[in-house]
């Protein structure tokens, strides 16, 4: 069975503005790890928002574990973006919170108002958020603020906090772009480690073809919005590689 | 990977450490809310309570019927409100422009890096500006009033030097701020320091002097509109007659005048200020 | 122009002026009609600018004779310094409500994460305006005339003028935010209430603290004299000695005012300066 399976997705920012996403289908199975790559601009940010419904998609259809999910709104929304872990490129953690904290942020979706208030999470949130910062090797800073960490180390919080939320699919948006390469191997195999452990099937943006090559079975090539490759990692060859970056030389 | 980096003797924290630290915290701020809560009360109960003669207050209902008679428009009043109206929007003119030229040498002297003797002007500008900004409106009206009669005068003036603190404070920083290479080019000229300040700092400031003065103007305009209380001129003094009339109506269609007057120099300000910048 | 271009068409002769044809019209234009606005003003408002420098050197001569040596006994009076002490309660319960009821206010008033910006965006904004645009002593008029002399009315005016002066400056505060962790949260399944628990509120703690301390800057200063009219605190004694022409207690009035708002200046800045420093 997909865990997700996205039909003709169209998306665009405004009602008159241009199309961004014209029409994508494509299926993640749930031992995937997908990669998406394509030229800047090219809609890949949008298409991985989409399917958490950061951006609302203007058509097509996105089926999590067979569930129709475009038309989701209020609380059923919410239930689902908890069961879909999300990193992102600029990390996005609340700077002025602890690291522990940041973690147990993950788990919002689970937790009520008033124990939110007072920032009281249940004793296996805590546990829970022990071992996975154990796992990404960041137990000594639980207490350390987020804007005092590097950027590798706050990307291992991030990735920490989406584990949090136990999803059933994660998406990352260029997890490794803000990190230099040396780190960025490191936080890709961190992130490969821990998804195999756990069984969660990835989708990710990445901009480093050869990272893609590396980390990635399968492989989706946007360009312009448009699907210009799906298949294997082992069949992406240069010359589709050239295909699907033109634009970016011109 | 990073447990190398860690100080051998930083001892993993277990989830009990963490609760009982978040615990912690938790009853602090209780405590502190608690603390907060108690001052209010009893500042409320003083203030509030002891103070007040419920008595005559009467009932909700009571206070809803004070309430409902300022409901309504007078409309007979529309013709006597368009002069004060103009006279309110003159003085916030003149008291602003006023109070920019005075606030001229308290930004000259106020901003540190020009200032011409540190040590006396300074701090004089400071006071100035302190001076002018801890004084309401209302007493600066009454203090001109006494001075100069009677009218719009007192109006511009008290405006002109309740506007000093704000626009002078602004435009120093801005001075202070300025990207000090264009002053030393024109140095390099053999510019005198009048030239300086035209040709090198002017420019720099300028536009966020203009935008902070269009801000203050649109402040003076809410101001300006409650001069005439105490005889300054303007809408205020509209307002306080047909206070003193029980025109409750009236008064209701004063305060609405006031609103529109606001909301016209707002969106003035907001065009005005696009044009600026 | 064209003659010179002919001649020369290798290093044509450039011409340069400061006036160009429209642009500097409409500039010039604008400067001649704000001068002739000005000047139609002073002789509609009738100021008297012939006799303006001589009211100023009787201004002086006036307070040399007349407010001056200030009355320092009255003002250290024990019913006067009730009075004080309840102004400062005034103002910070004016203050304090006022920045509770602009929390939300701010919040709903803020274009990115109002809950909705088709109704309660507008609805939040008006509120705030109102609150704002209504001059404090208008609104300690008015509570008097509705609910008589006293604290109470005082209290309430400042709080509608603290809850319109802070409200929109939190809005414009939650609006500068980086959306990056609101997005995480919402990413993660949080409501609205967590998102700006979470998402929102570590960003602007510091800066909602400093607007905090501003408003009670404001707040303290509009509480001395919203006893003109009857709501509570010093600024009922001011005005009874400037109707009973006691100038000497009004100077020493002054003197105390301004006294104390420089203390609170003092207070504020280094209470702002510790805030910004917690960052
Ligand atoms: N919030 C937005 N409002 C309007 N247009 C947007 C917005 N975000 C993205 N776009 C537009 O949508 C198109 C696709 O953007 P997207 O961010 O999905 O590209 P991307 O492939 O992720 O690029 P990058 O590799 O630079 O992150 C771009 O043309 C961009 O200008
Ligand atoms: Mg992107």
């Amino acid at each position: 069975m997909a865990v997700l399976e996205v039909r003709d997705l169209c998306a665009r920012y405004s009602a008159s503005g241009p199309e961004v996403l014209k029409g994508i289908s494509f299926s993640v199975e749930a031992d995937d790890f997908f990669a998406v790559i394509g030229p800047s601009g090219s809609g890949k940010s949008t298409l991985i928002r989409c399917i958490n419904r950061l951006v609302n998609p203007s058509g097509g259809e996105i089926l999590f574990y067979d569930r129709e999910v475009t038309k989701l709104r209020g609380r059923q929304l919410r239930l689902l973006r908890r069961d879909i872990g999300m990193i992102f490129q600029e990390f996005n953690l609340i700077d002025r919170m602890s690291v522990m904290d940041n973690v147990l942020s993950g788990r919002l979706g689970y937790t009520g108002n008033l124990r939110t208030l007072f920032r009281a999470f249940p004793r296996d949130d805590i546990q829970h958020a022990l071992n996975l910062l154990d796992q990404v090797g960041l137990l000594e800073f639980v207490d350390k603020r987020a804007d005092e960490l590097s950027g590798g180390q706050r990307q291992r919080v991030g990735i920490a906090r989406a584990l949090m939320q136990n999803p059933k699919l994660l998406l990352l948006d260029e997890p490794t772009s803000a990190l230099d390469p040396k780190i960025s191997r490191e936080v890709m195999s961190l992130i490969k480690r821990m998804t195999t452990e756990l069984k969660v099937p990835c989708l990710c943006n990445i901009h480093d073809v050869t990272l893609a090559l590396e980390f990635c079975n399968k492989i989706i090539g946007l360009q312009d919005g448009k699907k210009m490759f799906d298949g294997p990692a082992e069949e992406m060859d240069q010359s589709m590689l050239d295909k699907i970056y033109e634009m970016e030389v011109l | 990977m990073n447990k190398a980096l860690a100080p051998p003797t930083a001892a993993k924290p277990t989830v009990d450490d963490i609760i009982r630290s978040q615990r912690r915290t938790r009853y602090a701020r209780g405590a502190f809310f608690t603390l907060l809560l108690i001052m209010v009360v009893w500042s409320v109960k003083v203030t509030v309570i002891d103070d007040t003669d419920w008595a005559r207050i009467g009932s909700l209902a009571n206070v809803l019927k004070a309430t409902n008679r300022f409901i309504g428009i007078d409309f007979s009043l529309f013709p006597t409100l368009i002069g004060p109206a103009i006279e309110t929007l003159m003085i916030a003119c003149l008291g602003t422009l006023l109070g920019v030229i005075l606030c001229i040498p308290a930004a000259w002297f106020g901003a540190h890096n020009i200032t011409p003797y540190k040590p006396i002007t300074y701090p004089l500008a400071r006071l100035m500006m302190t001076l002018s900004r801890s004084i309401h409106e209302i007493v600066w009206a009454l203090f001109f009033v006494a001075a100069v009669g009677l009218g719009p005068l007192a109006g511009v003036l008290a405006l002109a030097v309740r506007s000093i603190g704000f626009i002078a404070k602004m435009t120093a920083e801005a001075i202070e701020d300025i990207d000090p290479g264009p002053v030393d080019a024109i140095r390099a000229t053999g510019g005198n320091d009048f030239q300086v300040v035209i040709y090198g700092i002017l420019p720099q400031v300028l536009p966020q002097v203009l935008s902070v003065v269009v801000f203050e103007w649109e402040i003076n305009i809410r101001r300006s509109a409650i001069l005439g209380l105490v005889g300054a001129g303007g809408l205020g003094l509209v307002f306080f007659r047909q206070m003193n009339t029980f025109n409750y109506h009236g008064v209701t269609t004063v305060i609405l005048a006031i609103l529109l007057l606001i909301l016209l120099g707002e969106v003035f300000s907001y065009f005005a200020r696009k044009a600026v910048i | 122009m064209n003659r010179a271009l002919d001649r020369q068409p290798a290093t044509p002769q450039r011409e340069w002026s400061r006036f160009k044809f429209p642009g500097s019209l409409i500039k010039y234009g604008i400067w001649l009609s704000i001068l002739v606005f000005l000047a139609y003003t002073v002789k509609y408002l009738d100021i008297p600018l012939d006799r303006l420098l001589g009211m100023f050197g009787r201004l002086g001569s006036t307070l040399a004779n007349r407010y001056y040596p200030p009355d320092i006994e009255y003002i250290m009076d024990l019913d006067y310094l009730e009075y004080v002490v309840e102004t400062i309660q005034m103002a910070y319960l004016g203050a304090l409500f006022g920045l509770l009821a602009s929390i939300p206010l701010g919040w709903f008033g803020s274009y990115n994460m109002t809950p909705s910006r088709l109704y309660v965006f507008p609805i939040a904004r008006l509120i705030s305006m109102g609150c704002r645009s209504v001059h404090e002593m208008i609104w300690a008029i008015l509570f008097v005339t509705i609910i008589g002399f006293g604290m109470l009315p005082g209290v309430l005016a400042l709080t509608f003028f603290c809850t319109g002066f802070a409200a929109k400056l939190f809005a414009e505060e939650i609006e500068a935010i980086d959306m990056g962790p609101v997005d995480a949260m919402r990413a993660s399944g949080a409501n609205l209430f967590q998102i700006m628990l979470f998402g929102v509120f570590p960003q602007v703690r510091v800066a909602f603290t400093g607007i905090a301390i501003y408003t009670w800057d404001v707040a303290f200063r509009a509480a001395t004299v919203v006893g003109f009219f009857g709501a509570g605190g010093m600024g009922w004694y001011l005005k009874r000695n400037i109707l009973q022409i006691e100038t000497e207690r009004v100077a020493a009035i002054l003197l105390s005012i301004i006294f104390l708002v420089l203390i609170s200046e003092v207070l504020s800045a280094w209470a702002r300066a510790r805030v910004m420093k917690m960052k």
